[in-house]
């Protein structure tokens, strides 16, 4: 009986954490995939957009809009953000000769504007939502709080729709074509630039989207994006870059790994092994998991 | 239809197109020779607006599209069938053709199905495979896949390079009659060439085109001017 004791009250808990978690990883690193799959751009601002989402919907929840109108409002609120970002400020640098370095360079520099406006505009103490639905549930024996089952739910849902999106519907193959042969994606037609922004925007979009969701759970502090977007980029790194199979499998893996390790060791050192496993899959596989986006 | 006005095309500081002038009337085919590496694909590539070029105007129906971004210049009925061929691997065969539905903008669902069905009925091999990604297809395949995806849009202008590269004598025929094809049905067509007797045959006129510049003119009738082409590029 203690083996069954032991993983109804010891490491199932632990593992449903974890794919609370897990799932709002998989949530950033999708925006972060795709941004890297199409345009060939490591979003370093990618963090504070997801801190940029909690902030707008704690603005929004404090003048008494409901949580559940907030998930769809923060994301739309993103949209146009993101898809400016892209075309005013990625665009411009885009064609030039040291893509990487400058589109890197100009993403953290935006980050860090962003993290500085945050703080002048909401100090730079935590902030605590509350939890919108508060409770839990028995599953097979094992508690859950509600709004963490919630948080998988849709969590799941949308990475779902993400991946119908692109890989069933016409949108999708326009961005699948253009993330593999730009040119080509345009002499049939496709209109590369505003693809580029629109999915710059979306992977932006769920960013923020993210922060909703997670704000109830962690704190909303303006450094928040920090800690978070480290795991998001190993989960991006060992995935494949740009692969969103790779996304889901990655987050959800390196997530279990560090709920199920901080039970036997101290939560301080989960980090290490989640960072030790990128690094080994640098040595031996630096593709990553998953093939990148467009790519067979 | 399509003029080329002392166009110049620069890769960084190399200078690949050297002034070419080029006129090709609609409904026209006119082949574009020369050996290797004398700008033949780069001009194509600057009419397609991959590159833009350093100076020259490029017209099409009088409107001057040099400047304009690719799916601009593609939805003003311009068709590009590229020298690799540039299938999307990531795609299925029938994504691939779906792709060039957007050449032609405001088209119905219904439309768009029945240019679909059109290619399929002239392309039974595709509909075949339409659900395989277009990496499993052969050479002569996915050069197919390359027309068809162009045709489902029925451009009026049609660039194409080096479309029997690598592939077996029949399905060179058989690109060939597509290319006969899409002539008798109106469109203009640009096409480069290293299999030059076989190009012949479909030309109007042709060009030939030595370090960038236009060294040759001629009617793909001529015998003459046939010889005369032999000569230039030493074939």
């Amino acid at each position: 009986m203690a083996v069954l004791d032991y993983l109804q009250f010891v490491l199932a808990p632990q593992m449903v954490t974890g794919l609370a978690l897990g799932v709002a990883v998989v949530l950033v690193a999708l925006g972060l995939t795709i941004i890297f799959g199409l345009l060939d751009v490591i979003n370093m601002s990618h963090g504070e957009f997801y801190a940029l989402g909690a902030f707008v919907a704690l603005a929004l929840g404090s003048i008494g809009l409901p949580f559940w109108l907030l998930l769809i409002l923060v994301p739309l609120a993103l949209l146009p953000i993101g898809y400016m970002v892209e075309r005013g400020l990625i665009q411009r640098v885009f064609h030039g000769g040291d893509r990487h370095v400058t589109t890197l360079l100009l993403t953290f520099g935006l980050g860090l504007v962003i993290e500085d406006v945050l703080k002048l505009a909401f100090g730079p103490n935590p902030h605590r939502p509350e939890t919108p639905i508060s409770g839990g549930v028995e599953l097979l024996g094992v508690f859950v709080p509600n709004y963490r089952l919630f948080l998988i739910i849709a969590g799941a849902v949308v990475i779902a729709a993400v991946a119908a999106v692109v890989y069933r519907t016409r949108l999708g193959a326009m961005v699948r074509a253009a993330a593999y042969d730009r040119h080509m994606a345009a002499s049939l037609g496709v209109p590369v630039k505003q693809v580029y922004a629109g999915a710059f925007a979306f992977g932006v979009a769920l960013a923020g989207l993210a922060g909703v969701l997670l704000a109830p759970i962690y704190s909303v502090f303006p450094t928040m994006g920090r800690d978070f977007i480290l795991l998001a980029f190993t989960v991006v790194i060992v995935g494949g870059m740009g692969s969103i199979a790779g996304a889901v499998v990655a987050g959800l893996f390196l997530t279990q790994v560090q709920a199920i390790a901080s039970l036997y060791i101290s939560p301080v050192w989960t980090d290490p092994i989640v960072f030790g496993i990128m690094v080994v899959m640098l040595m031996v596989r630096p593709q990553g998991l998953f093939g990148r986006l467009g790519h067979a | 239809m399509l003029t080329l006005t002392d166009i110049h095309t620069h890769y960084g500081l190399s200078h690949i197109v050297r002034g070419v002038d080029l006129v090709a009337e609609a409904g026209e085919v006119v082949g574009v020779f020369g050996r290797n590496g004398v700008g033949k694909t780069t001009l194509l590539k600057t009419i397609a607006g991959w590159v833009r070029p350093s100076a020259g105007e490029i017209r099409l129906d009088g409107e001057r599209i040099d400047g304009l971004s690719s799916d601009g210049i593609c939805r003003r009925g311009v068709g590009f069938v590229p020298e690799d061929r540039r299938i999307f691997p990531g795609l299925s065969v029938e994504e691939n053709l779906a792709l060039g539905f957007l050449q032609v903008p405001g088209r119905s669902g219904a439309q768009n199905r029945a240019a679909l069905e059109r290619i399929y009925a002239r392309f039974p091999r595709l509909m075949e495979r339409r659900r395989q990604t277009g990496t499993t297809l052969s050479g002569g395949e996915q050069q197919m896949l390359a027309m068809a995806r162009v045709m489902v849009g029925a451009p009026r202008l049609l660039l194409v390079d080096e479309p029997s590269e690598g592939l077996a004598p029949m399905i060179v025929a058989d690109i060939y009659a597509i290319i006969a094809e899409l002539k008798a049905s109106g469109c203009t067509i640009l096409l480069v060439e290293q299999n030059v007797t076989q190009a012949l045959a479909v030309c109007d006129r042709f060009v030939a085109i030595d370090r960038g510049a236009v060294v040759l003119s001629g009617t793909g009738g001529s015998e003459p001017d046939r010889i005369a082409l032999m000569n230039t590029i030493a074939l």
